[in-house]
């Protein structure tokens, strides 16, 4: 009874948003604005949405490394990931109620408190709207079949009997229909990369659904041979549904921000694919993908550090600290690429409107990425300091201990750079005081974009390589490539084409780059032959790495490559930004756009070369999993808290962009709250946010724990053994 | 447990409340909390609503020590650089500009000027980075304007209501680009020119003397008003200037004539001699059909040579630019 009032409870908000959107004809209403209890509605609104968001990136989030984690089980035989895929999917079931509710009573607050604005919303988006509610029973449907069919689809029997019977009859093997649907798939995904099929759209926008709808897809049908695997199909169909219902919601958050295919008086003369695949719709889409995955690990991390420092038994400890790496090692991976996926957010801002823009970096919200750079500063240094904390788990990671002061003073430096601000508000006499300049004859150049991007990539180069140290540290001796076999002779050589793509490709479009194209004079061609020769090098320094890795000299082309970006990245191309700035101003988003390309190969390459490097590795002490501070479980915590906090406060910027317009350009916010509020006004309304939705965290926890208390008992104990007897 | 969860809600506690408390530090800096402005009158007094408030001026410039914007000229007293206030400051520049241009100039024409075409006379050491203060996000209106103009005047200069209200040939030149802006929705002229020129308008239509033969004339265009113009671009064949008229050209046979290419020869037509006709099907493609294998040219009142997906391939802005720049276009054609 219980379970079915459950689920009916979830289906109620969305019936009922369905009812109202498609009761609701555009401009039907007498009143643009209302309230309910004297509240402010702008406030009510922010509230709810901030809930729904916190709520839903955890549901999206979640399922992804879930699916991650049951693929490295089932392809590696370790049962232990698999229980955890399961306890992190347990989470699931109640928050996925708990974000319905919320977005039902999302869609009740905007329709009843701003009527004009949600009934042109509903009147533009009606298509879109549909498809969102319809894809709301594919990701039910999956996630249910998904947690519930965990044990019954666990057996991994091929399905002889059919398959036997279907193979007298036609010739055909049962397991032939999934591989070629996926084949099917794959080469559909082909044609509509290249654009020979599907509609015409923006290139992120086809990179998007072909990496994460169309690839998904066709490598889940591939891999159906037994119901296991049926199952892992069913989480990836799972996430392919929550990651189309969140780019459908980002359509309209989009729009509002940079609205395509409607007049500026709001009447439709595009289509209703250009109304949904808006500037910023597809930008803001990754950036959120990425927040999701590296939330949903800390959210999750964060249950196992409160279950962790709560344990009463070794066994306890051990499982919970295993699960607490593994989200913290799934957050660091979303996490590495969002400063490069919000970069690319910042410049389409900017490229919809310069005043946007400026408003961003330099005006109301100025102060506002001060906080932000804090924030995200504190994710790495304290991501970092729990990596560092994990060495003291392994046995023989002493031997690296002496890096970490390193890094820790590298990492801080970077930090009080980005932090720096470009300027301050001074006195007339302050100003004076400094020769009669408005910025700090030192400090200035720290507050420019180019010290800022070279500081960012070594804050994640260090991350980086802090990870690299961590996985070494119970290693013995490198393992020779050329005894391995053909694996890594096939797979390091990939990774250094696909390094060598990366970046070529780049570099070859900065050397036949017309200066034109970015408003500048011929002259300033240099500038980018400079950057492309540069990174020519960089692709010289990974064929060099692979030919090193592949004649046994992996550390040596581990660092050869490393040290190749660091200089290129943070000393060449940081010191070259001054110039270009100076320069060739508009030059400095390439610049950026290569340094962040670098990095991403050199972290391909070198975790490549890595992987064969320690493979069968003679290991120097069995890992100790449990023998974790407390303290670093409080990292764990703290990260949780940070990254919940940021994401209320980047939502703030991003919806505050639009400063008095609901739709910018387009409609007008004619209300009493049409003002851009104040970072203090924005930290109590993220700070309630963050404290509701932590304790609603806290309590969904402890109310699943009540539900399946004695499971995990169990799932704990046959997981610590199965640790054991895996260390052993 | 119980101890665990107390330890854990008292750490969340404490990371909320020093990020509570630098949000209150920050805004205590800079100045409290902006609350939305209502109508303004055209006052020294709306003029500095605006200025802090909805004009967002406040973003880039500061007035002496009000304010920490440092990216365009303060416009108070200010170190070395900025000796006087805006309103004694202007009296100077106007002085120089007057110079510069041969042009009478008066401290509101150039604070009018610096606010409607600020690339035209930069402060030294500055970039323009001005916003189109009648476009989106900010949208002001003329009077809200002429209020900004009139707190500029009051830092140090003479305030005069009249001569806002009546201004000089100069500043309606001014004020016709912010009126045309903003009956346009809020575009810049500026940029609408620019995309004029660069999107292919100008291959089609002539302006002043200048461009192709295919559109008509646009040098008086913004006579007719917005909804006319507006209306062109976004359904050009609801209504055709007489003479630019799509024909499509019927064959002898009583079938639709097509190109080499494949494409139907339908366009305008551009000449009509004895023994041929010229139709401009795009721009630079004219195609000669000799009369011998012509039936008829038949009117097509559905089809416009002007392309159809002209608002596929246009921003909402570059849209609003356009129309707004179009607006300006008063002029007498050049013979």
């Amino acid at each position: 009874m219980h379970l079915l009032l459950k689920r009916l409870f979830k289906w109620i908000p969305l019936g009922l948003l369905l009812t109202i959107i498609f009761s609701t004809p555009a401009f039907a209403f007498d009143s643009e604005y209302r309230q309910v209890f004297g509240l402010d509605s702008r406030k009510v609104v922010w509230f709810l949405a901030q809930m729904h968001l916190y709520f839903g990136a955890f549901v999206l989030g979640v399922p992804l490394f879930a699916v991650i984690i049951e693929v490295i089980g089932w392809k590696g035989g370790d049962k232990r990931f698999d229980k955890l895929a399961y306890e992190f999917t347990s989470l699931l079931s109640v928050a996925y109620a708990t974000t319905a509710a919320f977005g039902g009573l999302l869609a009740f607050a905007l329709f009843t408190l701003y009527p004009t604005f949600m009934g042109y919303m509903a009147g533009i988006f009606k298509d879109v709207m549909f498809i969102y509610a319809l894809l709301f029973f594919g990701e039910t449907f999956c996630l249910y079949l998904y947690y519930y069919g965990w044990d019954w689809l666990q057996e991994s029997y091929e399905l002889r009997v059919t398959n036997y019977e279907l193979k007298s009859k036609i010739g055909l093997s049962l397991k032939f229909i999934p591989k070629a649907l996926g084949g099917l798939v794959l080469v559909t995904g082909i044609l509509f990369f290249f654009g020979l099929i599907g509609p015409k759209m923006r290139g992120d926008t086809k990179v998007f659904m072909t990496v994460l709808y169309i690839l998904p897809l066709a490598i889940g049908l591939f891999i159906i041979k037994d119901r296991k695997s049926f199952h892992i199909f069913i989480g990836i169909l799972l996430n392919i549904f929550g990651t189309a219902i969140m780019q459908l919601a980002n359509s309209w958050a989009g729009f509002m921000m940079s609205p395509q295919g409607v007049t500026e008086k709001g009447d439709l003369t595009g289509t209703t694919w250009q109304v949904f695949e808006n500037t910023l719709a597809t930008p803001l889409a990754m950036h959120r993908m990425l927040g999701n995955l590296a939330f949903g690990g800390l959210v999750a991390g964060a249950y196992a550090a409160v279950k962790f420092i709560g344990s009463k038994t070794e066994e306890e400890r051990a499982h919970y600290d295993w699960m607490g790496y593994i989200s913290n090692f799934v957050a660091i991976a979303g996490l590495i690429p969002i400063p490069f996926a919000g970069y690319y957010l910042g410049r389409e801002v900017y490229s919809t409107s310069a005043v946007m823009g400026n408003n961003m970096m330099g005006g109301d919200f100025s102060w506002t990425f001060i906080i932000q750079a804090m924030l995200v500063g504190s994710l790495f240094l304290i991501s970092n300091y729990y990596l560092w904390s994990g060495m003291t788990r392994i046995p023989g990671a002493e031997r690296y201990y002496k890096y970490i002061k390193y890094m820790l003073v590298l990492i801080i430096v970077s930090f009080a750079i980005w932090l720096t601000p470009h300027n301050l508000p001074l006195t007339g006499q302050e100003v004076s005081g400094m020769g009669g300049s408005q910025y700090h004859p030192t400090l200035k150049f720290l507050g420019l974009m180019p010290a800022k991007n070279a500081v960012v990539n070594l804050i994640i180069l260090s991350t980086f390589f802090s990870f690299l140290l961590y996985r070494r540290g119970n290693k013995g001796d490198t393992v020779p490539v050329t005894k391995q076999g053909k694996l890594p002779k096939i797979v390091i050589p990939i990774a250094g084409l696909i390094s060598v793509l990366i970046v070529g490709q780049y570099a070859v479009y900065l050397l036949g780059l017309d200066p034109k194209v970015l408003d500048l004079p011929p002259d300033r061609a240099g500038y980018f032959k400079a950057v492309g020769i540069l990174l020519t090098f960089e692709c010289i320094a990974a064929v060099i790495a692979v030919v090193l890795a592949l004649k046994d000299r992996g550390i040596l082309a581990q660092w050869v490559y490393l040290g190749a970006t660091a200089f290129n990245v943070v000393v060449f191309l940081g010191v070259y930004g001054f110039i270009v700035m100076e320069k060739a101003s508009p030059f400095l988003r390439n610049i950026a756009v290569s340094q962040f390309l670098q990095l991403i190969s050199c972290i391909i390459l070198v975790s490549a070369i890595d992987v064969f490097l320690f493979r069968g590795a003679k290991v120097i002490g069995e890992l100790k999993w449990g023998k974790m501070t407390v303290r670093s479980q409080y990292a764990l915590l703290l990260l949780t808290i940070i990254i919940t906090i940021n994401m209320g406060l980047m939502g703030f910027i991003r919806s505050g962009l639009r400063s008095d317009w609901h739709i910018f350009g387009v409609m007008r916010d004619t209300s009493d709250w049409a003002y851009t509020p104040s970072n203090y006004t924005m930290t109590q309304m993220v700070g309630l946010c963050v404290f509701i939705f932590l304790i609603g965290v806290a309590f969904m926890f402890w109310l699943g724990g009540i539900a399946k208390g004695k499971e995990v008992k169990e799932l704990e104990s046959s997981g610590v053994k199965e640790l054991k007897d895996n260390n052993s | 447990m119980g101890k665990v969860v107390g330890k854990v809600f008292t750490l969340l506690i404490v990371v909320l409340a020093v990020f509570l408390w630098v949000g209150s530090a920050i805004t205590s800096l800079t100045g409290g909390e902006k609350k939305a402005g209502g109508a303004v009158d055209m006052s020294p007094e709306g003029g500095e609503a605006i200025f802090w408030g909805k004009g967002r001026c406040y973003t880039c410039h500061s007035i002496g020590d009000s304010g920490s914007a440092v990216r365009c000229p303060n416009l108070g007293v200010w170190g070395d650089k900025f000796p006087l206030p805006i309103g004694e400051r202007a009296k100077e520049r106007a002085k120089q500009r007057e110079k510069d241009t041969g042009l009478p100039y008066t401290p509101a024409d150039y604070l009018i000027e610096s606010l409607a075409n600020p690339s035209a006379y930069l402060v030294e050491g500055f970039k323009n980075e001005m916003a189109v203060v009648y476009a989106p996000p900010i949208s002001l209106s003329l009077n809200e304007i002429k209020a900004a103009i009139l707190y500029l005047l009051s830092q140090g200069g003479e305030v005069d209501v009249n001569a806002i209200n009546n201004p000089t040939e100069l500043s309606k030149k001014f004020y016709d680009r912010v009126i045309a802006g903003s009956q346009a929705g809020g575009g810049d002229p500026g940029h609408g020119e620019e995309v004029f020129m660069g999107a292919g308008c100008i291959d089609c239509h002539k302006l002043k003397g200048q461009g192709g033969d295919i559109g008509p004339d646009l040098t008086t265009i913004g006579t007719k008003g917005f909804k006319s113009i507006s209306e062109s671009i976004l359904r050009p064949a609801d209504t055709f200037t007489p003479g630019y008229e799509t024909y499509t050209v019927i064959k002898k046979d009583g079938k639709e004539m097509f190109d080499a290419s494949g494409k139907k020869v339908s366009g305008v037509k551009i000449k009509d001699s004895a023994d041929s006709v010229d139709i401009a099907v795009s721009a630079g493609v004219i195609i000669n059909v000799p009369k011998s294998e012509i039936k008829e040219l038949q009117i097509d009142k559905n089809k416009s040579v002007m392309p159809d997906e002209i608002v596929e391939v246009i921003t909402v802005k570059d849209y609003q630019d356009i129309v707004a720049f179009m607006l300006l276009q008063k002029g007498e054609k050049k013979k």
